[in-house]
């Protein structure tokens, strides 16, 4: 079983600070790394090899500093990666890079499956699994909690909505898009690390991919940002200070009929 | 007078506090907004104790008038930091005035010429390092409470904690101090220069004092440049004596000095990784160590974890996992730093023990531990900072044992632990402090000589015996 699994560098995310003029994040001094969310298509490409034999191919658009994304994929489990990386794919929105990640899966060529995170937690859209699997009119499923059975042709998993899990199936080779519930990545080896570093990876540009030049980066993206705000949350709090238990009934019964009022009981 | 010998606070001293810092910050005959005071980090309720009132000065001066209004009334005063210590430390055994420094939090200078910074007692210790990274520099006492304690308690208890194998601990990079005296005096000692041997070291005495000798007001500390790269490897062991047999050898054969070594026995993991659903336990899984390197040349750093990890091969590890970046190390971090709650969660009620050996006694010792477990019929849990000998051995009542067995055992347990490590160089607390929790087995450390001239200190320096009484010594 041939897996691909498309990868993106993030900024990591947990001491982030904003540019309050400019509403974007600043970048400067906050350390890259792979989508956290991503780790979980790495895991699911990882463990369907381990229990079929195959290859895994991790692929990722961004500057040539994304190779490091690649790496820690090799590191974790996958075979090879390919780097995107070209001064005309900067800028791209998520209609651009879907196609440029799609062209390269095209010259990778014979694939079984493709193997999303369920979105990245920089650009947070969700977009580039399914916009993948359109340019290569394939079928997909979103939002996959676990993956069922893989037959010869085919694929069953388990989705989750909001009012429970579906089970879906589709002829392969398919793209899935996987939540956090489908597994629990592993951490990188020292053998993994010291393998990844032996790999070579390989750089394709626009004319590798056989690109469209109209359809790359920020030209050829349709997205436009017009403006960034931060909306203004205005909540109003209702605090019951019983000040002994004497008032401890009046200020419940307070509590009971506000939620009353505001229909949540 | 109350039966200790000190007075009580009436209505005219809590009028008399309320005019020096505000009556905002008292709290009286406020038992709800008080019990948060009367206890620290030691789970055992045996050793609560609530304040008769609250204070929080702001300022030097407030500090000072304090200690002289206590002074002057005989009523005895414990100074407070965050309140996550683990011997009592900031306990208010006779009641009395708790003296909490949290409004003192300011960050007063981060003076970058001369590698100093200059802080309150309440600064965050975290806080601090975040700042600081942003400038490149940090402070290099890293004790494992990092999110919540206060520089001021880190330095009263002379903290610890991880890195201490490459950096040292709290003391190290203390450089100066203000001090208000238990007469109400404020003196400086030191300041922002690296060299000072004028007098007795006057400084290094006050770290480590457990607030019996003074209230700092302002702390002086040493910075570092904040090295670029860090490396963590997690390596899973089949046995104990395997992981800890290792530890020596990392210095000693590999020539690297690590930052961190951090070691956890099977329950100690099997507890963490329950409390925080985390999957890298299996039952194969005996110990774990956790090993942390740091530098600015990353290709450097790698030679250097290939070379330990393929020790940790070679020494029996089943797994070496690297991680080095932001999200593969906040979970190999998150294993080691939630024992204590993991521990907590399963079985809550326990002592924690903070023995100290040199580190070439560590392979014989844990047998010895779980020799003690076994007849005892206690659980012992150990994790802790192996790079530097000490192990958090933590002793835990099964649930099926009564109370009144249990304070029998835990009491046998503890001396027994302290007779174990005493016999091979070690010592019965490397970081937590002695408090009120560990007194009683100073004789077995501390020759009478020694502590008489401690307690000759002590009174030199608090000659009404009011501030922070019933720590240290009987």
């Amino acid at each position: 079983m041939k897996i691909i699994v498309p990868i993106k560098q993030v900024p990591e995310t947990s001491n982030v600070k904003m540019d309050p003029e400019t509403g974007t994040m600043i970048r400067e001094g906050v350390e890259p790394i792979v989508n956290p969310l991503d780790l979980y298509a790495i895991e699911a490409a990882i463990r369907l090899k381990e229990h079929a034999g195959g290859e895994i191919i991790a692929l990722t658009m961004g500057p040539p500093s994304a190779r490091k994304a690649l790496t820690e994929a090799i590191a974790m489990g996958c075979d090879d990666g390919i780097l995107l990386s070209n001064k005309k794919f900067a800028g791209a929105d998520t209609w651009s890079t879907s196609y440029v990640l799609s062209q390269a899966i095209k010259k990778i060529g014979r694939y079984d499956l493709i193997l999303c995170g369920e979105r990245a937690t920089d650009g947070d859209t969700g977009q580039v699994g399914p916009g993948i699997a359109a340019w290569l009119d394939i079928p997909f499923m979103t939002y996959i909690s676990k993956i069922m059975e893989v037959a010869e042709n085919e694929i069953r998993c388990e989705r989750m909505v909001e009012t429970g899990y579906e089970i879906l199936a589709a002829e392969l080779p398919c793209l899935l898009t996987v939540v956090k519930e489908v597994n629990f990545p592993r951490l990188p080896t020292l053998r993994g690390k010291l393998r990844s570093r032996a790999v070579e990876l390989q750089t394709w540009g626009p004319v590798d991919i056989d690109a469209q030049p109209d359809f790359l980066g920020l030209k050829g993206s349709p997205t436009r940002v017009v403006k960034i705000t931060k909306p203004q949350v205005a909540r109003r709090g209702k605090i019951a200070a019983p000040k002994d238990e004497g008032e401890l009934v009046t200020a419940v019964d307070g509590l009971i009929e506000f939620l009353k009022q505001k229909e949540i009981v | 007078m109350n039966s200790s010998g000190y007075n009580r606070v009436d209505s005219r001293i809590v009028e008399m506090l309320k005019k020096i810092v505000g009556s905002r910050f008292v709290l009286w005959n406020e038992p709800d907004k008080m019990e948060p005071y009367s206890h620290d980090e030691v789970a055992d309720k045996r050793y609560m104790q609530m304040p008769e009132v609250v204070v929080k000065p702001r300022t030097t001066q407030e500090v000072a008038q304090i200690m002289r209004l206590a002074s002057r009334k005989n009523i005895p005063v414990t100074p407070r930091g965050a309140g996550s210590g683990l011997s009592g430390g900031a306990v208010p055994v006779y009641g009395g005035i708790l003296l909490s420094v949290e409004r003192m939090s300011t960050i007063l200078e981060i003076d970058k010429a001369n590698m100093v910074a200059v802080l309150e007692p309440g600064v965050i210790t975290n806080d601090l390092n975040l700042l600081l990274a942003e400038e490149g520099l940090f402070f290099a006492g890293y004790p494992m409470s990092v999110e919540s304690c206060f520089i001021g308690g880190n330095v009263a208890e002379n903290a610890g904690g991880g890195r201490a194998v490459k950096y040292g601990v709290t003391g190290r990079y203390i450089i100066g101090l203000e001090v208000v005296t238990p007469e109400g005096e404020i003196i400086q000692l030191g300041g922002k220069r690296v060299k000072d041997v004028v007098g007795y070291d006057l400084i290094h005495l006050m770290v480590g004092s457990e607030g019996t000798l003074g209230i700092f007001t302002k702390i002086f500390i040493k910075l570092l440049p904040l090295p670029s790269k860090r490396v963590d490897l997690l390596v899973l062991f089949k046995d104990i004596a395997s992981a800890v047999a290792l530890v020596p050898k990392i210095i000693a054969f590999g020539k690297i000095i690590p930052t961190a070594v951090e070691f956890m026995d099977k329950t100690a993991v099997e507890l963490a990784c329950r409390y925080l659903n985390e999957q890298l336990y299996s039952q194969e899984v005996g110990a774990m160590l956790l090993i942390e390197l740091d530098g600015n040349d990353e290709a450097g750093l790698e030679r250097e974890y290939e070379i330990i990890g393929k020790m940790c091969e070679e020494n029996g590890a089943i797994e070496v996992y690297v991680a080095d970046n932001a999200t593969t190390q906040e979970r190999v971090w998150a294993v080691r730093r939630n024992v204590p709650e993991g521990i907590q969660t399963f079985y809550p009620v326990k002592s924690s023990e903070d023995l100290v050996v040199p580190i070439a006694s560590l392979p014989e010792i844990l047998p010895q531990i779980t020799a003690i477990a076994a007849k005892h019929d206690v659980i012992i849990p150990c994790f802790g900072h192996a790079g530097d000998g000490n192990i958090h051995t933590t002793i835990v009542k099964k649930p099926e044992m009564s109370m009144d067995r249990w304070h029998e055992v835990q009491e046998t347990v503890r001396v027994a632990l302290y007779q174990m490590v005493l016999a091979r160089g070690g010592t019965i607390s490397g970081e937590h402090g002695i408090g009120h929790k560990r007194k009683k087995y100073i004789p077995m450390v501390l020759d009478p000589v020694t502590i008489e001239l401690m307690k000759r200190i002590k009174q030199a320096f608090d000659p009404h015996h009011i501030l922070n009484p019933g720590k240290m010594f009987e």
